[in-house]
């Protein structure tokens, strides 16, 4: 399986998986990343999600709260909020359009006949001065 | 709660001062600074200081994470701060040249004292065998200078027109 993503591609979309991830139940940065890398972002990094958190909450789109931990220092849960929800199911629709779409023009774009592919020109063809 | 061992708090100071410094541009860069030291100190709790700043990546990417996240770019203050800082240093270092360059050729010319008056302050040159000095005072157009160059090095170095970027 060639596993080479394009980080851009990663980068669009990951605003919508945090919320996803979110909505199955309230989590902290770090755990947050090892959900992702388990769903199969293994190249994930926590300095690539901790902005987008940061982002999401801005907006108003999750709510954190610290919770002292009994071994380590405070943890900042995050929650998406009802902005968040509403957001996610729209980001959901238009992902899914966008999805149908792309797959719509790869099917029409791949040649199923490799000799009913035009030829490209050869330099034959070419005029010289 | 676990403490950290001195080692571990370097590791992290050191990564986090170069963030701050990348991340300046930021609105709420000292809240990020304060978010990152909770995170990553938490998560080292988890797997150890070294790996978790790892995972943050390199500290100038990381800062241009929550900039790209800002949608917009923002004034440089601290950068604006050194550069005037520095505008202003070659103002003195010219003015300390000249006065050095006027002393030896005072000298080399056998020594006397000069008299000389520009932008309204007027300096006076002493080189002699027993004596080396300098006497000058200040006018309204060398302060104005002075506040000229390092507003203009301010407002190149902290690209202050991006305070005008619409948000």
């Amino acid at each position: 399986m060639d596993d080479d993503r394009d980080p851009q591609l990663l980068k669009g979309v990951l605003p919508m998986l945090v919320l996803a991830a979110l909505r199955q139940g309230e989590s902290y940065g770090y755990e947050l990343v090892t959900r992702l890398q388990d769903a199969g972002l293994t190249e994930l990094a926590a300095g690539t999600l901790y902005p987008v958190l940061n982002r999401l909450e801005r907006e108003g789109r999750v709510s954190s709260r610290l919770v002292a931990s009994p071994s380590g220092p405070a943890r900042k849960y995050y929650l998406p909020t009802e902005a968040g929800t509403t957001e996610l199911a729209r980001a959901q629709r238009s992902w899914l359009r966008l999805a149908a779409t792309v797959a719509r023009v790869l099917d029409t774009a791949t040649p199923t006949d490799p000799d009913a592919a035009p030829a490209p020109p050869t330099d034959d063809h070419r005029r010289t001065p | 709660m676990t403490s950290l061992s001195l080692r571990d708090r370097l590791v992290r100071e050191a990564y986090l001062t170069r963030f701050s410094w990348a991340v300046q541009d930021h609105p709420h860069d000292h809240a990020l600074v304060r978010d990152v030291r909770r995170e990553v100190t938490a998560t080292a709790d988890q797997i150890g200081m070294r790996a978790a700043v790892a995972g943050l990546g390199h500290p100038r990417v990381l800062a241009e994470g929550y900039l790209a996240e800002l949608g917009r770019r923002t004034p440089r203050w601290a950068t604006g701060g050194v550069w005037a800082g520095l505008a202003v240093g070659a103002l003195v270092y010219l003015a300390l040249a000249y006065t050095l360059g006027t002393l030896d050729t005072l000298l080399d010319l056998g020594g006397g004292t000069l008299t000389r008056t520009t932008l309204g302050a007027t300096t006076q040159y002493t080189a002699t065998a027993d004596a080396l000095g300098v006497e000058t005072s200040l006018s309204w157009q060398w302060l104005l200078l002075g506040a000229g160059v390092s507003a203009v090095a301010f407002a190149l170095g902290s690209r202050a027109w991006r305070v005008w970027t619409p948000a």
